[in-house]
């Protein structure tokens, strides 16, 4: 009968019986919905009604077919009450209406600010990496002298800095655990280092004195910016998606040479130009390079043994960035509505 | 940093449009941040098509033009450039138009005859230096249409963001400079006037380490006058005013070599001197802006005979500044001890261009040259005569030679991940003027004094990558992984506790590092609580962030406020995060405690239909802390006791001697302070107290086999007694005791005055065997004697 032309139209009507079927919770739910298709007004006593408009060489084959229809749809019917009678023969465990709401606890969930982090921590550490960290409150020689930036230079401009006394300042930057590090650990190592960190800036959308950034080294005898571009584009597709397209800029951090920022392909406009990315397809999300000779030698290691790489990113951006969030201050203002948002377990897996 | 388009043009040819130019620049390290494109600097400017060329009656050189630029009639218009013919298509400017420099064309009289505007030459548009003749346009259009933005010619101006490594491209030739290696494009230096040292003239330093290098250039006969329009437009590009021809030849070569100028006015120089020396304590100078300083010898000023005239490499004086009646200039080029230049500018809170340069260090090699540069430009303006003499004094000579740093070819390659030849790597420095010779494994680089940032071996990989282009390095094979992850068992601790308090509910969330300081006394913390006395930032934002939290309680109870606010009925959360206590641990660092502290407050449950909703209380915070304690594995070891000084209903868990958690109820008065007045409880644990994590592994142990047996009782106690002494004799007495609980509390009431009941579930079970009721019995009688012989206990019946 299946493969019958639907000449009248009318073979949908026993689909959409046995939905309604499916979706009656109980007997008295059922009945109506019986009464709806085949019920003395229901709509195949509707469509019997209409043969009188059809040619009379029509009618004999109208017939057969609204009445099969019939048939079929109380045979539908019947398999239906037969389950649901099953149950309502037994106790009424739902206090006669289980479309009530179940009984809830609370929904709780993970600071949007940490999922990103923990989504972040499992990529670096499938791929070898390890978990450094080190104290908010820091000396400057490790904030900027370790790491290459001379006492009174304007580099040092360019971190607006909170200090605690002349030599102790809350870390503008993660990477002063790179020289902590170096200095308790001998090479092959490969560290991920979150943690917050701090700019004397006043706040406005894009700025807080206070965020969340993460910094990475791998040092090895070997590790080159070949390698580091790898291991950076792998991130970012693992975490923004397999089709993501990282790019390398030249740039100058005292810390690391040749240095550079990357960017990585718009995942609003796929690169074509829009509003977040500033119309120029690419969104900067971090700052990289070859950890500089300097460095090692302040962390007592032989730069002409050792190379490696370093790179920073800035957590909050990225969770803006992922999620649309428009104003930085929003994360540490914890309105629960705002929070809510986030707690569905939308965690990107790796490589989509 | 403002660059123009045009400027640029002036060096290097460059046919890409702005949009390529930013992109390939960012690529090459000078990052573009963005593109402003501004209109061409002219009003009013409209097509004509000249009709008629007559000879001006009164001049020769002059003639009179018949012009249809759209209007009624045609206008007649004076015209001096030799080239205008009748048939030509023109920009004429009508009456209103505002030209190039700002001159405005009224009707007016020349030599007698009325001309009705003006025709233009690129020059009165701002198009070029080229007053030569008028323009001839080729374009297609009718009479009276505007010529406003149809030159195709509208600047474009670069916001760029320089690092502060490269000093030398806070100028138009450097980012040319760039720009020609990118594009393998040579590069035109301008012209200079012909200047050599010698010049007579009492110019002293006291310290060549201060001041390595000073050119003082002379200029007689000025006549002070605005500069040209090509010159005003140039600067205004960049976002600097023009002045008059002497300081805006100063400033143009400041934005076309970096070298800040300074100009003064030679004859008010006491006794005809310059010295470069520090201020004297006390000492006054009235600077450019008007206002009086006060120097201190960590402050290096020039100075004449008499008293300072300028603060060094960051503002001049007012006294010896140029004047409308100015007649002899000193042109001074120098270069300044940076550290001198910065402290200066913080001490007097004086940012301007010339200090950001000097700051960044000057180029010791083009002091002479900038010199020369303005002498040429003011020569050419016609603003006076430059003598070919210039005095000048330099510490030391080795300072303005090339130096050579070398590379070794294949540690190059081991940094990039390349396989590039030494000559391929000489190739690609000298793009950049690094010029470069290589031997074998080594390449010798000759360095210019402009690239001081280049010191040695890494500088230069660093080069090399960028002009051989990032994007070009790059290895197929995946990334190998020699090393593999290790993650602290704290870390994995601290994900689990997270997810544990998630799945109970609780919100997580992140606060301020900062405190205020005034909530030490909010919080009700005494003098000899820890938390009172937290670590002062000595520049804060703001007073309200001054201090660094000794306490998570503070932040939390403000996202309390917020969220009470925002008529959230059940608020739970929690954040874990570091507090900052004073004391040092570490190399004169404070400690830095892990804590984890969770607030409950208004409704505990949601609102739903089967059972009542219930305010959260003691009892909720204290199964919370239970749970946890007992996912730590601490629930036998850590022990509950209320301080002996503690206020309020404020209970501490101790674990061993260390106090590992506090616990209760926030203080009324304190939830008031945040304007919160629904009861709070609290939790705060500190993580850095915990048992080393994934130390002990849990054994297993057989399970009994045999069926458990079940007795209630019922026990009625003077009030005085608590839940703790009760269960601590029971297990002390019971020998098959599998579990307790307690089901039913009841104080008062029917029991009468100073009495309470508690109702127990005991649950007996051997692993040798099935109990009978005897032995249970035993059991039962055993802990009823001995509550009865120590706590008075008795049966309660009904």
């Amino acid at each position: 009968m299946s493969e019958r032309p639907d000449r009248f139209g009318v073979d949908d009507i026993a689909e959409r019986a046995e939905k309604a079927f499916a979706e009656a919770v109980d007997l008295d739910a059922l009945e109506e919905a019986r009464v709806r298709f085949i019920g003395r007004k229901g709509e195949i006593t509707t469509l019997l009604r209409s043969i009188g408009s059809l040619p009379n060489e029509e009618r004999p084959a109208f017939g057969d077919l609204v009445n099969d229809l019939r048939e079929r749809i109380l045979g539908l019917y019947e398999r239906r009450k037969g389950a649901l009678s099953e149950g309502a023969a037994e106790e009424d465990y739902f206090s006669g209406d289980p479309t009530l709401p179940g009984r809830r606890v609370l929904l709780g969930g993970r600071h949007v600010l940490h999922q990103v982090l923990r989504d972040i921590k499992r990529i670096f550490f499938g791929m070898g990496y390890s978990l450094a960290e080190g104290p908010d409150v820091e000396l400057d020689y490790y904030n900027f002298e370790a790491l290459n930036f001379p006492p009174d230079h304007p580099s040092r401009d360019t971190q607006d800095t909170f200090y605690i006394d002349r030599d102790i300042l809350l870390r503008t930057q993660t990477s002063p655990v790179q020289v902590r590090y170096m200095e308790k650990h001998k090479p092959p190592l490969r560290i991920i280092v979150p943690g917050r960190v701090y700019r004397n800036e006043s706040p406005d959308p894009s700025h807080a004195s206070e965020f969340l950034q993460m910094e990475g080294l791998y040092v090895d005898r070997n590790v080159s910016l070949a390698d580091l571009r790898n291991d950076m584009t792998y991130f970012v597709r693992a975490f923004f998606g397999s089709d993501a397209k990282v790019r390398f800029r030249p740039h100058f951090f005292p810390f690391t040479e040749p240095s550079a920022e990357a960017d990585m392909s718009c995942f609003a406009c796929r690169g074509s130009g829009c509003s977040i990315c500033g119309r120029t397809g690419w969104i900067e999300i971090m700052g990289a390079g070859m950890v500089h000779p300097h460095v090692f030698r302040n962390a007592g290691y032989d730069p002409d043994a050792y190379t490696g790489f370093a790179f920073g990113l800035g957590l909050d951006r990225i969770a803006m960035l992922k999620y649309g969030i428009d104003d930085i201050r929003r994360l540490l203002a914890n309105d629960l509505r705002f929070l809510r948002q986030f707690w569905a377990e939308t965690a990107g897996e790796v490589f989509e | 940093m403002k660059i123009s388009l045009s400027w640029l043009k002036r060096y290097v040819p460059i046919e890409e449009d702005a949009a390529t130019l930013a992109r390939d620049l960012t690529m090459f390290g000078v990052n573009v941040e963005g593109i402003e494109s501004l209109a061409p600097p002219f009003t009013g400017v409209v097509l004509g098509r000249v009709l008629e060329v007559k000879k001006h009656p009164g001049a020769d050189r002059l003639s009179l033009c018949t012009v249809d630029a759209g209007g009624a009639r045609p206008l007649g218009i004076v015209c001096g450039a030799p080239n205008v013919a009748a048939g030509m298509r023109v920009a004429v400017a009508v009456e209103g138009a505002v030209l190039a420099g700002g001159l405005r064309i009224k009707k007016s009289k020349i030599r007698g005859v009325v001309s009705e505007g003006m025709i233009c030459s690129e020059s009165e548009l701002g198009l070029s230096e080229n007053h030569g003749g008028i323009i001839s346009l080729d374009f297609d259009g009718k009479p009276g249409a505007s010529l406003e933005g149809k030159f195709g010619q509208s600047e474009h101006v670069f916001d760029l963001e320089v690092t502060p490594n490269r000093p030398d491209l806070l100028c138009h030739l450097g980012i040319a400079r760039e720009i020609a290696a990118l594009y393998r494009r040579k590069l035109v230096i301008p012209d200079l006037f012909d200047l050599g040292a010698g010049g007579d003239f009492n110019l002293k330093i006291e310290s060549g380490a201060d001041c390595p290098r000073y050119t003082a250039a002379f200029i007689d006969d000025v006549t002070i006058a605005p500069s040209p329009a090509w010159m005003q437009n140039l600067l205004m590009s960049v976002g600097l005013g023009a002045i008059n021809n002497i300081v805006d030849a100063t400033n143009f070569v400041l934005m076309e070599l970096g070298q800040p100028l300074h100009a003064f006015d030679r004859d008010t120089l006491a006794k005809d001197s310059i010295v470069v020396r520090r201020a004297k304590k006390g000492e006054k100078i009235v600077t450019l802006d008007g206002v009086e300083r006060e120097l201190d010898p960590g402050i290096l000023v020039i100075a004449d005979d008499a008293r300072p005239i300028a603060v060094a490499g960051v503002m001049g004086g007012r006294d010896t500044e140029v004047k409308a009646d100015t007649k002899r200039l000193v042109i001074e080029s120098a270069m300044f001890d940076p550290r001198l230049v910065r402290n200066a500018r913080q001490r007097l809170k004086l940012d301007t261009e010339a200090s950001y340069r000097f700051e960044r260090e000057a180029d010791i090699g083009i002091m002479m040259d900038a010199a020369a540069r303005a002498c040429r430009l003011i020569h050419e303006m016609g603003a006076g005569t430059p003598s070919a003499a210039c005095a000048e004094l330099l510490d030391d000579s080795r300072n303005i030679e090339r130096r050579t740093v070398s590379l070794r070819v294949s540690q190059a390659n081991r940094v990039m991940g390349t396989e590039l030849a030494g000559d391929d790597i000489a190739a690609l420095l000298d793009r950049l003027d690094l010029s470069s010779r290589s031997y074998g494994d080594t390449v010798h680089v000759s360095i210019p004094t402009f690239r001081r940032d280049i010191m040695e071996e890494i500088d230069l990989v660093e080069e090399a990558a960028r002009v051989y282009g990032y994007e070009n390095i790059g290895r197929d094979e995946s990334a190998r992984c020699s090393i593999f992850s290790e993650v602290p068992a704290e870390d994995m601790r601290k994900d689990s506790l997270v997810g544990f308090l998630v799945s109970r509910g609780f919100a997580e969330v992140v606060t301020s590092s900062f405190m205020d300081p005034a909530d030490t006394g909010r919080m009700g913390w005494d003098g000899r609580d820890e938390r009172a006395g937290p670590l002062r930032v000595t520049n804060p934002l703001t007073e309200a962030q001054s201090a660094l939290r000794t306490s998570l309680l503070p932040g939390l109870l403000g996202v309390v406020r917020r969220n009470t606010r925002a008529e959230q009925e059940e608020i739970r959360l929690f954040e874990l995060g570091k507090v900052f206590l004073p004391g040092p641990e570490r190399a004169g660092l404070p400690r830095e405690e892990l804590h984890l502290a969770a607030l409950f407050a208004r409704h505990s449950v949601p609102l739903q239909w089967m059972e009542p909703r219930r305010q959260s209380d003691f009892f909720d915070m204290k199964g919370e802390l239970e749970a946890l304690l007992d996912r730590l594995g601490l629930a036998q070891e850590a022990k509950m006791i209320k301080p002996h000084d503690g206020k309020g209903q404020i209970f501490l868990w101790l674990l061993g001697g260390a106090v590992l958690a506090e616990g209760g109820l926030i203080a009324k008065g304190v939830s008031e302070e945040f304007d919160v007045d629904s009861p709070i409880f609290y939790f705060d644990l500190r993580l850095d107290v915990l048992p080393p994590a994934g130390a002990g592994w849990p054994r297993f142990e057989a399970m009994s086999q045999y069926p458990a047996v079940k007795r209630d009782l019922c026990i009625v106690v003077a009030d005085k007694v608590r839940y703790a002494e009760v269960r601590n004799i029971i297990k002390k007495q019971a020998q098959y005791l599998d579990s307790i609980r307690v089901f039913d509390y009841y104080r008062g009431g029917h029991l009468g005055e100073g009495k309470r009941s508690y109702t127990f579930r005991l649950s007996f079970r051997s692993s040798e065997g099935t109990l009978d009721s005897i032995a249970v019995d035993r059991e039962v009688q055993r802990i009823m004697g001995a509550l009865q012989r120590e706590l008075g206990a008795a049966l309660r019946t009904e």
